[in-house]
């Protein structure tokens, strides 16, 4: 587009520069030859008066002072009666150097430069640009019969300045116009060739945040119709074989909740009963007990995060922030962690209580099987409405970590063993998103790392 | 004495561990593999409690529910498959007191059980067993309510949700605090139960159900029973 525009620009430039230096030359050649033919027109008409019938000889451009002919003087003749009854249509200024002296109608003898002076008394017609009294004259010199003797006059060139000055400023204002005319039209040719690839870009964008959904609608478009049905179909198989991952992980979440059923059931009874239970089993009781209790989250962790793929359902109601949040974090602790600023302690939202039940216990649970324990559950009134800070004494996640830990099973980094197999944070950060709210981490001054929610109290 | 409790599922594998480790936890159990024989145990027996799966061969839980409804105020205790959706207001709607999620462990529904079980507690506030609202009369001691001398078809749970808001004597009473004092549950309890349960007790105290002049809601505050 600003390629247009420069184009345009020395396009337009370079024409204006050679139309002015073409007219510049035509007009001042014009204005030279005239001159010099009206000088010598003088310069005859002065012949006349000072000489003898002999004709002068008249310089042309062609053959300018080749007069071998030796006239006689008249005697006695009114040099400056002949000078000032010259005609002066054009001429500023007439001087004449005859028998060894000046004559000048006007203008002064010294303004002329030495060496045109004897140029033209040595017989050559001569014109030269010079400045006299601070205007641009052109000073014309012309040889008469008798060597060295000459007759000069200067011509203005006011006339041809301003009109030289005049073209100059409308082929500068021509090109500039010119060159934004460009920068227009590559504009609006850009935007239109491109509008189809801004569009792409955006919908690219889309799908890789997540909304697998977004397709292009420039199909029947001749140009890039075939990228667009390539890109949609590209989409649409990435859209089909993420909702048959989600499918296929809530079928089998769904298919295990009978056997799981059993296994936690017959659990249950053989622990009632532990103390009947020969010492040498007890231990691998234990350990059955323990694995079946963290398959159980597993398939209920998949099992929610299947239930949003299939569709968004979800109960809203208000609900008061604080109240939910102290009751979340305190009963997963197991102890009072929370703490609610007194302008944050009535602040309401329509929220699923469900939903943020589990965002707050399984941060406060994450802090405290894996991040060396909670330190604290804050409530303060900010943002865009609530935010709560979940804090724990870990060792705070690295910055590189800081998404991936909100993906399926995106393990935090360090020591991959102590993070499990994270669903948690999953689905904290789909229902958080559920509730149009934000969810961060960074690091505590303290140490440790602090989970950020961000909550709108009123909710789109 | 041992409460009893009608198992309808039709997985016989889960029937048989839930009736293992429910007897553990000292009810008496018989079972019911579709809603056919669901509906003849009741008749044959009625037990103290329903373990109604929605999801039966031969019709749905919903229609087994209504019509255990029809005669009995028996409480039924459905397990569905998700919190969210919509078969936990279809159920409530068709009857049921309560739901309970899958996979569920017997702890956690005799849990349930024992809340459904429990009769309304006279608190030490109260004055009187008998509360008067309207052309209503709530006999707290003989849990029956009356109306022109004639009594009104209350499940158990319906009743001490009606009793609840009575004792409140026409203060409001939230949502969180009926779903405790009625069903026994904490801050995170699924307050469509009590909505639900709102709407069936207005459906038979209320001479019009669509624009209630007893039992009233307070915007997002909770109930109320005024006179």
């Amino acid at each position: 587009m600003l390629a247009y525009g420069l184009l345009a620009l020395g396009l337009s430039g370079a024409l204006a520069l050679v139309t002015f230096h073409v007219v510049s030359d035509y007009l001042t050649g014009q204005r030279v030859s005239s001159a010099i033919v009206e000088t010598a027109d003088n310069a005859a008409a002065l012949h006349f008066g000072l000489f003898e019938a002999a004709p002068p000889c008249r310089p042309s451009r062609n053959n300018p002072g080749e007069c071998t002919t030796v006239p006689i003087p008249r005697q006695a003749p009114d040099v400056m009666a002949l000078l000032d009854g010259l005609p002066t249509t054009d001429s500023a200024a007439s001087l004449l150097f005859f028998n060894g002296r000046w004559y000048s109608a006007a203008g002064q003898p010294a303004d002329l430069p030495a060496d045109m002076v004897n140029t033209a008394k040595s017989g050559t017609v001569v014109n030269r640009r010079i400045e006299v009294g601070g205007q641009q004259v052109l000073a014309v010199g012309v040889p008469l019969p008798r060597s060295g003797e000459a007759f000069f006059e200067w011509h203005p060139l006011t006339g041809l300045d301003n009109t030289l000055r005049t073209l100059k400023i409308t082929l500068i204002f021509a090109a500039l116009v010119t060159a934004l005319l460009g920068l227009a039209v590559g504009r609006f040719a850009s935007t239109l060739a491109l509008r189809p690839l801004a569009e792409l870009t955006q919908v690219a964008a889309a799908v890789a945040r997540g909304r697998l959904d977004a397709r292009l609608q420039a199909e029947n478009d001749p140009d890039l119709g075939g990228l667009a049905r390539s890109f949609n179909q590209t989409a649409a198989a990435l859209e089909q074989r993420v909702v048959a991952d989600a499918r296929f992980a809530g079928d089998i979440s769904h298919e295990l909740r009978t056997p799981l059923m059993t296994m936690m059931n017959s659990m249950q009874l053989i622990q009632n009963h532990r103390t009947e239970l020969p010492p040498v089993v007890r231990e691998p009781v234990e350990l059955l007990g323990d694995d079946l209790d963290r398959f159980r989250r597993l398939v209920i962790d998949l099992l929610e995060i299947s239930r949003d793929d299939g569709g968004d359902q979800g109960l809203r109601e208000t609900v008061r922030i604080a109240d939910l949040v102290r009751a979340a974090a305190d009963a997963t602790a197991g102890r009072s962690i929370t703490d609610v600023a007194e302008d944050a302690a009535d602040l309401t939202m329509e929220a699923d209580k469900r939903r943020l039940e589990r965002v707050i216990a399984n941060l406060v649970e994450n802090a405290e099987v894996h991040a060396g324990g909670c330190k604290g559950v804050s409530v303060r009134a900010g943002g865009r409405g609530v935010i709560v800070y979940v804090d724990d004494a870990g060792p705070g996640i690295p910055e590189a970590d800081r998404e991936r830990i909100f993906e399926r099973f995106g393990r935090g980094g360090g020591d991959g063993q102590s993070r499990g197999i994270g669903l948690g944070l999953a689905i904290v950060a789909r229902h958080v998103e559920w509730h149009h709210g934000l969810i961060m981490v960074e690091d505590r001054p303290e140490g440790g790392a602090r989970f950020i929610v961000e909550l709108p109290t009123k909710s789109r | 004495m041992a409460h009893s409790l009608l198992l309808v599922d039709d997985e016989p594998r889960i029937r048989r561990v839930l009736r293992l480790a429910l007897e553990d936890e000292g009810y008496q159990i018989s079972e019911a593999a579709n809603g056919f024989d669901a509906l003849a145990a009741l008749r044959r027996e009625p037990p103290d409690v329903v373990l109604l799966d929605l999801m039966l061969p031969d019709r749905d839980g919903f229609t087994v529910c209504r019509e255990i409804r029809r005669n009995s105020d028996v409480p039924v205790i459905m397990v569905t498959a998700r919190t969210d959706s919509h078969d936990v207001v279809a159920g409530l709607e068709a009857g049921a007191d309560d739901y309970v999620t899958k996979p569920l462990v017997a702890k956690e529904l005799s849990a349930r059980i024992r809340a459904l079980l429990r009769r309304v507690e006279p608190a030490s506030t109260r004055t009187s067993d008998l509360y008067v609202v309207g052309d209503l009369e709530i006999d707290v001691g003989a849990a029956e309510v009356v109306r022109d001398g004639e009594v009104l078809p209350l499940t158990r749970t319906e009743f001490k949700l009606l009793a609840e808001l009575a004792c409140a004597e026409g203060k409001v009473c939230s949502r969180e605090q009926l779903l405790s004092q009625v069903w026994g549950y904490g801050y995170f309890g699924d307050s469509r139960i009590v909505d639900v349960h709102i709407r069936r007790l207005r459906l038979k105290i209320e001479h019009d159900p669509a624009t209630p002049k007893h039992l009233v809601t307070a915007r997002g505050l909770g109930y109320r029973l005024v006179n």
